[in-house]
């Protein structure tokens, strides 16, 4: 199943993170099919980045976006 | 490159994540908190291991790092590991119970992300300093020499 994920990135005590589509078998090798965002806890308030076009596509095809995915497609005003 | 893709979108929280933290830490934290969105939780649980990981066992480092760092489900952590749903559940919870004791007892968290707020200041303020007539730039100096004594006195 194909699923998307956040994946963190940056430093330790410096959270960032990246909104990834990835196949549910591999997702702790890093590898993922397509980044299609951006989630930035440390500025204030939080900065979400989403390509859009890329979101729709993959919740078109069946991607599972995971709870914490699905309320920030939620924020940026991306609906299923 | 990445950014010119990217629709860009604000989320705009009335109490920031930074500012809530030290109430969650100390409020059952294995509980979302009233308002908390997911990715808060996850935010702030990886906050927390950033600090304190190093004192859970190898097997609660792995599964909480999937959890928390990879945005697995308790399902596919299950399956990965061979153990019952429930079995990571309990897992996660006990290891967000023992990171918040931590939280509780050494607050480092509630330290670091304050002397990271009044570092931003003094960048601030010294910034400012450079393009101010002397008596303004001396009132800045003046109140970077308060904010760096104070910044020890947490530890």
């Amino acid at each position: 199943m194909v699923k998307i994920r956040l994946k963190r990135m940056g430093q330790k005590k410096a959270p960032f993170y990246r909104i990834v589509v990835s196949d549910s078998r591999s997702p702790r090798d890093g590898r993922f099919i397509e980044e299609i965002g951006t989630y930035d806890p440390k500025t204030e308030p939080s900065t979400i980045h989403v390509n859009e076009e890329l979101a729709k596509k993959w919740l078109a095809t069946g991607a599972q976006p995971t709870e914490a995915v699905e309320k920030i497609l939620k924020i940026a005003g991306i609906e299923k | 490159m990445i950014e010119q893709m990217f629709v860009k979108k604000k989320y705009l929280t009335a109490v920031s994540f930074y500012s809530k933290l030290p109430f969650v830490a100390r409020d059952m934290p294995w509980f979302r908190q009233k308002g908390q969105a997911v990715m808060e939780k996850i935010v702030e649980q990886g906050l927390l291991y950033d600090f304190y990981g190093e004192l859970l066992t190898e097997h609660q480092k792995n599964i909480y790092e999937d959890a928390v760092y990879n945005d697995m489900s308790l399902a596919e952590i299950a399956e990965e590991y061979g153990i019952s749903r429930q079995g990571v559940h309990d897992l996660i919870k006990r290891c967000n119970k023992l990171l918040a004791g931590y939280e509780e007892k050494l607050q480092l968290v509630r330290k670091f992300t304050e002397a990271k707020k009044t570092i931003a200041r003094i960048e601030m303020l010294a910034e400012e300093g450079k393009r101010m007539p002397e008596q303004a730039c001396r009132e800045r100096l003046d109140e970077i020499r308060r904010l760096t004594t104070g910044l020890m006195e947490n530890f």
